[in-house]
C-alpha cells in the first residue's frame, strides 16, 4: 500500500479503494460543505421563525393551562389547571361562537367557490380582455378588509346605505339590517363573500388555464355534452387547485376577525362574535380574562391544526389516487 | 360500416389563410388511407374537418351516403386517436376506454365487457385499474386506440399516433395498428409525415403538399409511378437522386453532366411523351437501390466520386458526386438531409464490394427504373 | 375551451358570456365606486340621505384626514412596518429558499411542512404571548413590535415562492459559476438572484400587502394613537351608527387603497403566479 504523505481526507465511511485511500472524492467534501452553508443560509429565516411563532405558540398553550392573574405591572402564572377550558366549554357564548364559525366558514367557502368557478369559467372563454378582467378581481383582494368594513358598514347603514334602500324595495321598513341576528350575520357573508370571491376566481382561474386542452377535444369526439365535459372531466382534473383554495379559504375564514370587528363588533349580541374575536375580548376586554383567553386561542388554533391534518390526510388520499 | 368521401373540401381561416385548396379524396369500407405529406401540409386539417373538430369552409363531407358538414363529431359516429393520446389523466385506463360508452348510458357490464376484450385485443389487461400517468409511452398508445376501438365507428381517423414513440417502439406499433385496423375491418383515415409508416401501413396513400393532393395510390404505384417530382423526393429513403439532364435527338441518350447514358427502345416504349423533349433539359430521377455496384457486365454505367460510405450491414450507401446539376423538390428534403448529401447522389450497394471515400466508382443504372420530369411543371413524363 | 365550430352556438354564448362578465365587473365596481365617490361627499350631510352622486363636491374629507385626524403619521407608520419588513423577509427569505431549494441539507422536508403550518396558524393563536413579551420588554407602541411578527409571519410563504423560483433556475447555473470560481454566497447574490428576480417581485408584493392590511397585531400591539397603522386608524374608532363619520373614513381609505391597486394592477402577473404556484407545489 502506498504511503500517502498529505493527510487523507475525511472518510465517506465506505472501505478505501485499490490504490488504498479512502473512497471520497473532492464533490463529497463540497457537498458537505454546500449542507454546512445551507444550514447558514437558513438559519437566520428559521431562527427567527421559530422566536417569534413557535416559542409564542408553545408559551400560550402554557398559559392556557395554568391559573394567570394579572397586575398592573405585569402577570403573575402559576399552577396547573384545567380551569380555563372549563369556562370556556361552559360559557355560552363560547359554544356559539364555534358553532359559528364553522358554519360561518363552510356557508361562505362553499358560495364562493360556486361563484368563483363560475366567474373563471367564464374568464376563461375569453381570449382578450381576460387580463383586464383578473385585474379587476385583484382590486377586492389587495383592499384592505377594515377599509371594505367600513364600506359595507355604509351600505347597511339604515338611512343612507345603497343595501338598505335595496331590501326596502322588497318590502322591509326601516331596516337596520346590522341590528337583527339573522341579517346581521347574512351582512357579513356578502361583505366576506365580496371580497373574496375575486381572490377564488383567480386561483380557480390560473388552474383552468393549465389544464390541457387535447383532452376537451377527445371529450368532444367521445360525444360529451358541456356538462358531461365540466362534471367529468374538467372538475376532477381541477381537484387540485379546488383543493387549495379551499385550504387558503378555510384558514382565512377561521381566523375571522376584521371584518365583524369593524362591521358589528360582534354583535347584535353574541351573533356574530367568531372564536378570534372572543378570544380578543377575552384577553383585552372582559378584565382581561386571559387564563381562558388563551384557552380560547389555543382551542381554536387547535381546531385549525385538526382541520389541517384532516384535509392533508384526505388529500393524501386523493393524490395517492391520482399518481398511484 | 361506412366510407368517407371528400368533394373539394376546402378550408380558409378568418385571417385569409387556406390551408386546404378544394381536395377531392375516397376511402373505401375497411380501408386504410395514410394521409401524408411535410409539416404544415394541410394533412391534420383534413383530419380535423373529417373529425368535425374544424368547419369546413366549403366543399362536401360525406361519412357512408349521409352529409355531416353541419354534424357535430358524436354525431358523425367516428373515433379518433389523437397525437399527444389526451388521456383523461384522472381516469384509470379502463375508465379512458370507457368513458365514450358510459356517456352513451350502456349498461355498467356491457361496458365493463367491452372494454376487456378492447384491454385485451391490445394487452392492457394487468393495467386497466392504473392511470395515465403511470404508464409508458408506448402503453398510453395502446390506451389512446383502445379508447378508439371500443366504440366501434365507422370511421377511425388517426393523428400522427406513433410520432411520440422511439424508433424501436414505433417499428413495432405499426404493425399492431395495422393488425387491429384489419381485423376491425373500419374505414381509417391516418396522418402522417412519416412516409415509411405510409408505404408499410396504407392500402393507398394520398400524398399531400402545401394544401393539396398531389397523388392518390397504392405504395408500389406511388413508388413506381411518381405523378410528379415532389412526390418521387417524397416517397423512399434514401431519396430518389434527381439531376438536370437533357435528352439527344430521338431521345436515345441521356447526358448528364459529361457522362452519357444510352437509352434502349424499352425506354422509350415506356415513355412515348419523352421524345417530345429531345434536346431540351430534362430532370432525371434514379432511386438509390437502382444503382447498384458495377460489376462489368455491360449495360449503362456512370462514374462518380465517393464522397463518404456508410456501412449498414445489410448494404453500404455511398455518397457520390458527379458533375451534373442536382435537383430539389422543394418542401422534401429537410434540412439535415440536404446538409448531410451537400449535393451528391446516393447509392445503394453490395456490402461487399470496396469502395473508398476518395475512389472514383462506377454505377450501373438500372435505365427501365428512371424516371423523368418536365422541369418547368415537374411533372413525370409518361404518354 | 372554445373552438372554432358551430357558429352559431358561439353567438349564442357570446351573449351569456358578455351578460356575465358585465355582472361580474358590476358587482366588484359598485361598492368601489361608493368608495371612491363617497369620499368627496360633504361630511355632514353623508349621513343623511343616500346619494349616488355627491350634492356638493368637496375635498373637504381628505384635508380633515390629513391635518386634524393626523392620517399623514398613520400613512408614515404603515410605510415603515411594511417596508421593513418586506426587506427583511426578502433579505433572510431568499437565503433560506435558495438552501431549501438548492443546497444538499438533510431534513429539508420536515423544514418545508412546518413552515406551511405555522403559516396557516390563526394569528390569534400568538397574540396573547406576543403581547407579553413585548409588555415585558417594553416594546409595546414600537415599530419593532409590528415588525419582527410581520417578518416571522410572511417569511414561510415568502421561502415557498421564494424556493420555487430557485429550483426553476437551471443547475447550470450554479456550476458555471463555480467553474468560474466564484463563492456560493456570491453564486447566490450575483448569479442566481437577478435570474429570481420575477420571484422576488412576487414575494415583495405578497409581503407588503400582508403587511398593509394586518389588523389584529396592529390593533393590539400599537394602540397609542399616534402609532396607529392605516388599517387600525380607519377600523379602531368604533362609535355609534349614528355618528360614524363616513366621510373621513372613505377620504382615508381611498388614500390607502389607491397606492396598493396600483401596485397589484402593475405587478399583477406576479401576483397570479405567486398564488398559483401554491397549486402547483400543493
Amino acid at each position: 500500500m502506498a504511503v500517502t504523505s498529505a493527510p487523507p481526507p475525511a472518510t465517506s465511511g465506505l472501505p478505501p479503494g485499490v490504490s488504498g485511500r479512502p473512497l471520497v472524492g473532492r464533490h463529497d467534501v463540497f457537498r458537505r460543505q454546500l449542507a454546512r452553508l445551507g444550514w447558514g443560509f437558513s438559519a437566520p429565516a428559521l431562527i427567527f421563525i421559530a422566536l417569534v411563532t413557535v416559542f409564542p405558540i408553545v408559551y400560550s398553550v402554557i398559559i392556557s393551562f395554568r391559573h394567570v392573574l394579572l397586575y398592573s405591572t405585569g402577570f403573575h402564572m402559576s399552577g396547573f389547571t384545567l380551569n380555563n377550558y372549563a369556562k370556556i366549554i361552559h360559557y355560552g357564548p363560547w359554544r356559539y361562537a364555534v358553532a359559528f364559525t364553522v358554519g360561518y366558514t363552510v356557508v361562505t367557502v362553499l358560495v364562493e367557490l360556486v361563484l368563483g368557478m363560475g366567474i373563471a369559467l367564464v374568464l376563461e372563454r375569453l381570449s382578450r380582455g381576460r387580463g383586464i378582467m383578473m385585474a379587476l378581481l385583484l382590486l377586492p383582494w389587495s383592499l384592505i378588509t377594515v377599509i371594505s368594513a367600513r364600506l359595507w358598514q355604509y351600505l347597511y347603514d339604515p338611512s343612507v346605505g345603497a343595501a338598505s334602500k335595496l331590501v326596502q324595495l322588497f318590502g322591509a321598513h326601516n331596516p337596520v339590517i346590522l341590528g337583527h341576528n339573522a341579517s346581521a350575520i347574512i351582512a357579513l357573508m356578502v361583505a366576506d363573500i365580496w371580497k373574496t370571491t375575486p381572490f377564488v376566481a383567480i386561483i380557480l382561474l390560473a388552474g383552468l388555464v393549465m389544464l390541457p386542452q387535447d383532452v376537451y377535444e377527445a371529450a368532444e369526439v367521445d360525444g360529451a355534452s358541456e356538462w358531461a365535459t365540466f362534471f367529468r372531466i374538467t372538475l376532477p382534473m381541477l381537484a387540485p387547485t379546488i383543493g387549495l383554495a379551499i385550504l387558503f379559504r378555510v384558514l382565512q375564514a377561521f381566523g375571522l376577525f376584521d371584518l365583524p370587528n369593524v362591521l358589528t363588533g360582534g354583535g347584535p349580541g353574541h351573533a356574530t362574535t367568531s372564536l378570534a374575536i372572543l378570544g380578543y375580548q377575552a384577553m383585552f376586554e372582559f378584565n382581561q380574562a386571559w387564563g381562558p383567553g388563551a384557552a380560547i386561542a389555543t382551542s381554536t388554533a387547535l381546531l385549525v391544526v385538526l382541520g389541517c391534518l384532516c384535509f392533508y390526510r384526505v388529500f393524501k388520499a386523493q393524490a395517492a389516487r391520482e399518481v398511484g | 360500416m361506412a366510407t368517407i368521401t371528400l368533394e373539394k373540401v376546402r378550408k380558409v381561416y378568418p385571417n385569409g389563410f387556406e390551408a386546404v385548396h378544394g381536395i377531392d379524396l375516397d376511402v373505401g369500407d375497411g380501408e386504410f388511407m395514410v394521409l401524408v405529406g411535410p409539416s404544415g401540409c394541410g394533412k391534420t386539417t383534413v383530419l380535423r374537418m373529417v373529425a368535425g373538430l374544424e368547419d369546413i369552409s366549403d366543399g362536401i363531407l360525406k361519412i357512408g351516403d349521409k352529409i355531416v358538414n353541419d354534424l357535430g363529431p358524436k354525431e358523425r359516429d367516428i373515433a379518433m386517436v389523437f397525437q399527444n393520446y389526451a388521456l383523461y389523466p384522472h381516469m384509470t385506463v379502463g375508465e379512458n376506454i370507457g368513458f365514450a360508452l358510459k356517456l352513451r348510458k350502456m349498461p355498467k357490464d356491457q361496458i365493463k365487457a367491452k372494454v376487456s376484450e378492447a384491454a385485451h385485443i391490445l394487452g392492457l389487461t394487468e393495467w386497466i385499474d392504473r392511470k395515465p400517468g403511470q404508464l409508458s409511452g408506448g402503453q398510453r398508445q395502446r390506451v389512446a386506440m383502445g379508447r378508439a376501438i371500443v366504440r366501434e365507428p365507422s370511421v377511425f381517423l388517426m393523428d400522427e399516433p406513433l410520432s411520440n414513440l422511439d424508433a424501436k417502439l414505433r417499428v413495432q406499433m405499426r404493425a399492431e395498428v395495422s393488425r387491429i385496423q384489419r381485423r376491425l375491418d373500419v374505414a381509417t383515415l391516418y396522418v402522417t409525415h412519416d412516409q415509411v409508416e405510409a408505404m408499410t401501413m396504407g392500402d393507398r396513400v394520398a400524398v399531400m403538399r402545401s394544401g393539396e393532393i398531389q397523388q392518390v395510390d397504392t405504395p408500389q404505384s406511388l413508388y413506381d409511378r411518381p405523378n410528379n417530382l415532389f412526390v418521387a423526393a417524397f416517397i423512399g429513403s434514401p431519396a430518389m437522386n434527381l439531376y438536370e439532364a437533357t435528352l439527344s435527338e430521338g431521345a436515345k441518350v441521356l447526358h448528364l453532366g459529361s457522362q452519357n447514358v444510352e437509352l434502349p427502345p424499352s425506354v422509350q416504349a415506356s415513355h412515348p411523351k419523352l421524345t417530345s423533349f429531345a434536346n431540351q433539359q430534362i430532370v432525371v430521377g434514379l432511386r438509390p437501390e437502382h444503382l447498384p455496384a458495377a460489376n462489368g457486365t455491360g449495360g449503362a454505367t456512370i462514374e462518380g466520386d465517393v464522397d463518404l460510405v456508410e456501412a449498414l450491414g445489410s448494404e453500404l450507401l455511398v455518397h457520390f458526386s458527379i458533375d451534373a446539376r442536382k435537383v430539389t423538390a422543394e418542401g422534401v428534403e429537410e434540412e439535415e438531409e440536404q446538409l448531410a448529401s451537400g449535393g451528391a447522389g446516393v447509392a445503394r450497394i453490395d456490402p461487399r464490394a470496396s469502395v473508398r471515400p476518395g475512389q472514383r466508382s462506377r454505377f450501373e443504372v438500372d435505365v427501365d427504373r428512371m424516371q423523368f420530369f418536365d422541369p418547368s411543371s415537374g411533372l413525370a413524363i409518361w404518354d | 375551451m372554445m373552438r372554432n365550430r358551430r357558429r352559431t352556438g358561439v353567438r349564442r354564448y357570446l351573449n351569456v358570456m358578455n351578460v356575465a362578465v358585465f355582472l361580474t365587473v358590476l358587482f366588484v365596481l359598485v361598492p368601489l365606486y361608493f368608495m371612491v365617490v363617497s369620499s368627496f361627499k360633504n361630511p355632514n350631510t353623508i349621513g343623511q340621505s343616500l346619494q349616488l352622486w355627491p350634492a356638493q363636491w368637496t375635498v373637504k374629507n381628505y384635508t380633515y384626514v390629513w391635518t386634524a385626524s393626523h392620517f399623514g403619521r398613520n400613512i408614515l407608520n404603515s410605510l415603515i412596518v411594511s417596508v421593513c419588513s418586506t426587506i427583511l423577509v426578502l433579505a433572510l427569505g431568499s437565503m433560506a429558499g435558495y438552501a431549501l431549494g438548492r443546497l444538499p441539507m438533510r431534513g429539508k422536508l420536515p423544514i418545508l411542512m412546518t413552515l406551511l403550518m405555522i403559516s396557516v396558524f390563526p394569528v390569534i393563536g400568538v397574540i396573547a404571548p406576543l403581547y407579553v413579551v413585548l409588555r415585558t420588554i417594553g416594546w409595546l407602541n414600537s415599530y419593532q413590535a409590528l415588525i419582527l411578527p410581520y417578518t416571522a409571519f410572511n417569511l414561510p410563504f415568502a421561502i415557498w415562492i421564494l424556493r420555487n423560483y430557485f429550483l426553476g433556475i437551471p443547475r447550470e447555473m450554479e456550476e458555471t459559476g463555480r467553474i468560474d470560481g466564484a463563492s456560493p454566497m456570491r453564486t447566490l447574490v450575483q448569479i442566481i438572484m437577478p435570474q429570481a428576480a420575477p420571484g422576488l417581485f412576487t414575494a415583495a408584493v405578497f409581503c407588503f400587502t400582508a403587511c398593509w392590511t394586518e389588523y389584529l397585531m396592529a390593533l393590539s400591539f400599537d394602540s397609542n394613537t399616534n402609532m396607529h397603522t392605516i388599517p387600525v386608524a380607519i377600523g379602531s374608532a368604533l362609535s355609534t351608527i349614528y355618528t360614524v363619520p363616513y366621510g373621513p373614513y372613505f377620504a382615508a381609505s381611498c388614500m390607502a387603497a389607491v397606492p396598493i391597486g396600483i401596485l397589484v394592477l402593475v405587478f399583477r402577473k406576479s401576483v397570479v403566479s405567486g398564488l398559483t404556484s401554491g397549486a402547483v407545489k400543493g
